[in-house]
């Protein structure tokens, strides 16, 4: 069977659901009557409707009776709703709710309650039990209070500790200097001291090698420095 | 006879008028009985769960926050009715391994068109069966499906079509 043409097969569902207006309802018919492949679409369309109709009135046919059986049975159907709640509306509804949780909550408590409560047992219990869970955290409280005041204590000690050292570090840097100063003015007159005895030493040592010299010399000759230099003179004038 | 709104008288129903309920039953028990029709694809079922949907009305009546909006909520009610009794047979058949079988209705002249109208997608059927069934009101079905009259054109077109391919194919099959 040939297709019906592609841009018709709306327009045709559309006619066989009545949804197109005269104009354009003779418009798709103008094109039916020159195609047959868009007719017999058509027309298996409209027969298709027309049984489902068919179908459906058969369907109808019977509506009322089960509509009357219906009815019948709703007879003894009580309503629910409204007359089991008269302040119906959220708020009484969560009302009621939470009166009804805590009636219950209430009534379980006290049915499963094992034995009468004894207050002097339970005094005693609850100042054992309280003292117990205090003390922890009584000292807890007490150790962290002592930790914070001994950090703060060692912060401050160590700034002063500090400061006191970087000036006492400023003071010896300051003697330091003072007697490398001093020190070095000693060793250079220290240093010029013995350079100076020693040049001395050294023409103490000269004198008594001349001294040592001359003495060899008067020892040799046998006459002093006065004769020899008396004999020198008289040398020239007797040549 | 007074033509009452469903507002009036599911007023008067919560004020202990059961005969307003009554009136309400005939307003729009052929509605309710055709979405489960569309979805259980078998009359006796049909009956027997749109009465079930007219009980479950009145029991749940004060759930109803907008009086007027009666129909499509009735309808509601019979259309997850139907889906359940679905999906409790399909259960049953998954549990005694067997194919789903068709709903079971005499043959006749229609059982063709029923057969392929039931191959529909449900989506698809409720609205094509509410339209031919009922008088070809968009509107109507617009109302009670709750949808727009756009969205019904719109599935009814595509339900249309696919029916014809079914049917087609079958009688090409033949």
């Amino acid at each position: 069977m040939s297709q019906p043409c592609h841009d018709m097969q709306e327009r045709i569902l559309d006619l066989a659901l009545g949804a197109l207006n005269e104009e354009q309802a003779r418009e798709v018919q103008r094109h039916l009557d020159t195609c047959d492949s868009c007719r017999r679409y058509a027309r298996a369309l409209a027969e298709q409707g027309e049984s489902l109709a068919a179908l459906g009135w058969r369907v109808q046919a019977d509506m009322d009776a089960r509509r009357d059986r219906a009815i019948d049975a709703l007879q003894g159907v009580a309503p629910a709703g409204p007359r089991v709640l008269p302040l119906a509306g959220r708020f009484a509804r969560a009302a009621v709710a939470a009166v009804l949780v805590l009636a219950v909550g209430i009534l379980i408590g006290r049915f499963t309650s094992p034995k009468p409560i004894d207050v002097e047992q339970l005094r005693a219990d609850l100042q054992a039990s309280i003292v117990a869970s205090l003390q922890p955290a009584v000292r807890q409280s007490v150790l962290s209070d002592v930790d914070g005041r001994l950090d703060a204590a060692l912060a401050a000690r160590d700034e002063r500790i500090a400061t006191e050292f970087v000036e006492l570090l400023r003071q010896d840097l300051r003697v330091i200097a003072a007697e490398l100063t001093t020190g070095s003015e000693q060793l250079v007159d220290e240093r010029f001291a013995e350079v100076v005895e020693l040049i001395e030493a050294a023409r103490q040592t000269d004198r008594r090698q001349v001294a040592k010299a001359l003495e060899q010399i008067r020892t040799q000759t046998g006459m002093g420095f006065l004769r020899l230099a008396t004999l020198t003179e008289g040398r020239p004038a007797t040549r | 006879m007074d033509r009452h709104s469903d507002t009036d008288l599911v007023r008067a129903v919560r004020q202990g008028d059961r005969s307003a309920y009554a009136e309400l039953v005939e307003r729009h028990y052929a509605k309710v009985f055709l979405v489960c029709l569309a979805v259980l694809g078998s009359v006796h079922d049909a009956e027997d769960v749109a009465q079930d949907a007219m009980i479950a009305g009145l029991q749940k009546l004060y759930q109803l926050r907008d009086a007027g909006q009666f129909g499509p909520w009735i309808a509601q009610i019979a259309r997850n009715l139907s889906i359940n009794l679905v999906r409790k047979k399909a259960a049953v058949e998954r549990a005694l391994n067997r194919k789903p079988t068709e709903p079971v209705e005499p043959a006749g002249p229609d059982d063709t068109l029923r057969r392929a109208v039931a191959r529909l997608p449900m989506e698809l059927r409720l609205p094509l069966v509410m339209y031919y069934f009922d008088g070809k009101d968009v509107k109507s079905v617009a109302r009670t499906l709750d949808i727009s009259t756009s969205g019904v054109y719109l599935k009814l077109k595509t339900a249309i079509r696919q029916l014809h391919q079914i049917l087609t194919a079958d009688g090409e099959q033949k």
